[in-house]
């Protein structure tokens, strides 16, 4: 029995590679698309999940027509815009997350490490105390994330460039910053109606979606992670040693900062809409790479799907477990932490084995 | 051990107080139990008074028939006292001090003492924490709790013995009384069938939240009018999203009086809530803003039972409101309220069109 020489065994290595991944992509598809259409049937008012079914195929094929009864409202114009915006706002926090932790090698990173999601909750407990509600208040929370990012732009630049290093601590001075900020603001509200409406804006929702607020959060999300996905090649390059990168004709520094723009867009239009939801930026992009691998070109959209699927089954919850609404940050913690811990534990006990 | 020598050096000088003070002020000494069991000693009757709790501001100003005796109040209490009638019939009320606490009952310590109080009015069942400053500053707290009627007349009681009226909480008392019985005198009659579902949204703009039956003074009055509380099922006040209003599909929506921005408009506009039964029958109103917001317990409590139940129950209920009102700051306020002083604290203007509205309308 002569061995496989090397030449003969790569075709079938990377064959059984694309299998795997296959394998792997579908399996995510499908559970994403599961969980999208079971969670556009169940609520807690209720709708029999036919008739859910039926209205969803009329609602997609049919989008202008009017909505008269209450049922139809409850699919098309509650549930909806709610699941689309979990899904739409789930892929883009995932996807940002793997993109920063390529960037900055590190694996704890995530995109709060840019300062946006406490700049973002200054502008919105700022605009929930003023009383502004509304497309006013999303774009002072979008606006307010941006300027936090510039801030950590301006700090972490010494002489033209910015190490990794001076970005993630100037992220956390200007983070430390915000959030003592937003601290004072609740401080000074008034108990009665601002304060708890910062408190739970704060701690996530997509309470108050509508296909109005998912349109506007649409864009910066979608466009933002396209061009995520377009610069697959360059985070790769990124990933790597800083030398190493250069040597291979990366601009380090400038698309370094490319990539944080693109987040600060994603991220910015999220917490605009839903408030500040923790822990899907970093355990998805974990969790896809152990079932996906380091590549980027594989890791992204693995990031987005899994992203996705789990933010609609993390907010399916919320949303029906109880007559009360139930904070994301809650909800994302209690589930991906245990969930985190045990990818973490196979993966190193593997490894250790192996 | 500590606490023990400072317990026993306060005991000593309120020895030697009370000693020098025996021969003149002890004839008029107030002791009495607040609603933390804690006993409060005042000298005399307490002639300078801070309410950290934000509608005791305006209920100190009732029982006292003017404001020379607060002198200081919560910022969220000032608010509702420059957004509504208050401020118009006691001017002087703006230049009362609010820095005395934060809005969230923490107390400015330095600023609270700079008012020079007699007596200090705190939330009791929240912790030490806000309470031992006061305390350790050496001034009288007086603690009292949320939620009941009962623990509501107990503390205006106590309140009004503390500045020296204990005859003017009578009338008070007596009127709230007369007004509640009367009101479950006629509930009674109202078959279970006959009771329609009724919704308290606490918050609405940033998110919808309202509140369960336990310990909610709304759900209490809602019910002692003859409504049944949509949201029974939840506990306390919790977010909750427009689908489970549709689930619930509430016969009339009270809105808060505490969101100066929203109005009946939130809820006709909206798809979802536009097409619940409350929605569609124009049963959607507003909690009015007087002398304080009438969502919570405060000195016009009868007032807003009354509005609630000719709304809740039209065909039981048929209290002159307007007349009722008029009695009722002449009593609290010594104040001619005007008709377009009513006008403006029942929303005539916003939400003249719902149904039965038309009754608290000037004739």
């Amino acid at each position: 029995m002569a061995a496989l020489t090397e030449a003969e065994a790569a075709p079938i290595v990377r064959r059984s590679h694309l299998a795997r991944q296959t394998l792997v992509f579908s399996g995510l598809l499908v559970l994403f698309a599961v969980a999208f259409v079971v969670s556009l049937c169940v609520g807690r008012f209720s709708v029999p999940a036919i008739r859910a079914l039926e209205l969803i195929w009329l609602g997609a094929t049919d989008p202008w027509r009017e909505l008269t009864t209450i049922e139809e409202r409850i699919v098309l114009l509650v549930r909806a815009p709610r699941v689309v915006l979990a899904a739409l706002a789930g892929a883009g926090l995932a996807l940002s997350g793997a993109a920063l932790q390529g960037v900055f090698r590190n694996p704890l990173v995530s995109p709060d490490i840019l300062g946006i999601s406490q700049g973002a909750a200054f502008g919105g407990a700022l605009g929930i105390m003023l009383g502004i509600w509304g497309f006013p208040l999303i774009a002072m929370v979008f606006i307010s994330g941006m300027a936090a990012v510039i801030l950590v732009g301006l700090i972490s630049r010494i002489n033209g460039r910015s190490e990794t290093i001076t970005v993630i601590l100037s992220g956390l001075v200007v983070s430390s910053m915000f959030s003592a900020v937003v601290s004072l603001l609740q401080f000074v509200a008034d108990p009665n109606t601002s304060l708890p409406a910062i408190v739970y804006w704060l701690m996530g929702s997509f309470a108050t979606a509508t296909w109005e607020r998912t349109l506007i959060a649409a864009p910066g999300l979608i466009i933002g992670g396209v061009l995520l996905w377009m610069l697959r090649f360059r985070l790769n390059i990124l990933s790597l040693d800083e030398a190493e990168a250069q040597s291979l004709g990366a601009r380090t520094n400038r698309e370094r900062w490319l990539v944080f723009g693109l987040i600060a867009v994603i991220v910015g239009s999220q917490v605009a809409v839903s408030g500040i939801i923790g822990w899907i930026g970093i355990v998805i992009p974990h969790a896809s790479r152990l079932l996906v691998g380091h590549d980027h070109r594989a890791l992204l959209p693995a990031s987005v799907v899994l992203g996705a699927g789990f933010m609609v089954i993390i907010d399916t919850l919320a949303r029906t477990a109880t007559a009360a609404e139930i904070p994301l940050g809650v909800i994302t913690a209690l589930v991906g932490a245990p969930i985190f811990a045990m990818l973490l534990r196979n993966h190193y006990r593997e490894r250790n084995g192996s | 051990m500590v606490s023990l020598t400072r317990f026993a050096a306060r005991g000593l000088l309120a020895a030697a107080l009370s000693g020098l003070l025996a021969h003149g002020a002890a004839a008029e000494e107030i002791v009495f139990k607040d609603q933390e069991n804690r006993e409060v000693k005042l000298p005399k009757s307490a002639e300078r008074i801070v309410s950290i709790v934000i509608p005791m501001a305006s209920t100190v100003i009732a029982l006292d028939g003017g404001t020379k005796k607060l002198v200081g109040m919560n910022p969220t209490a000032k608010s509702a006292v420059l957004e509504g009638i208050l401020s118009k019939i006691f001017p002087e009320t703006k230049d009362i001090p609010s820095d005395v606490t934060a809005p969230n009952f923490v107390p400015n310590i330095e600023a609270l003492t700079a008012t020079n109080p007699d007596l200090v009015i705190q939330w009791g069942g929240r912790g030490n924490d806000i309470v031992a400053p006061i305390t350790n500053a050496g001034l009288n707290a007086m603690l009292i709790l949320y939620g009941t009627e009962q623990l509501t007349r107990d503390y205006m009681t106590m309140t009004s013995r503390a500045i020296g009226k204990p005859e003017r909480i009578k009338e008070l008392v007596e009127w709230r009384d007369r007004v509640q019985k009367d009101i479950e005198a006629k509930a009674k009659t109202i078959p279970q069938e006959k009771k329609p579902t009724t919704l308290y949204i606490a918050r609405a703009l940033t998110e919808i939240a309202t509140t369960g039956t336990k310990g909610s003074y709304n759900a209490w009055y809602m019910e002692l009018v003859g409504g049944r509380n949509a949201s029974a099922e939840l506990n306390g006040t919790v977010t909750i999203n427009k689908e489970q209003i549709a689930q619930w599909d509430p016969e009339i929506i009270f809105l808060n009086a505490f969101e100066a921005r929203l109005n009946v408009d939130w809820v006709y506009n909206d798809p979802i809530l536009s097409l619940t039964k409350a929605a569609r029958n124009k049963r959607v109103y507003k909690m009015p803003l007087g002398g304080y917001r009438w969502d919570p317990p405060n000195q016009e409590s009868p007032l807003a039972w009354m509005w609630t139940a000719n709304l809740t129950q039209p065909d039981v209920f048929k209290y002159d409101l307007r007349a009722e009102m008029k009695t009722a700051y002449k009593t609290l306020y010594n104040y001619d309220i005007t008709d377009a002083d009513i006008d403006g604290i029942l929303w005539i203007k916003e939400q003249g069109g719902s149904a039965n509205y038309a009754q608290f309308k000037a004739k």
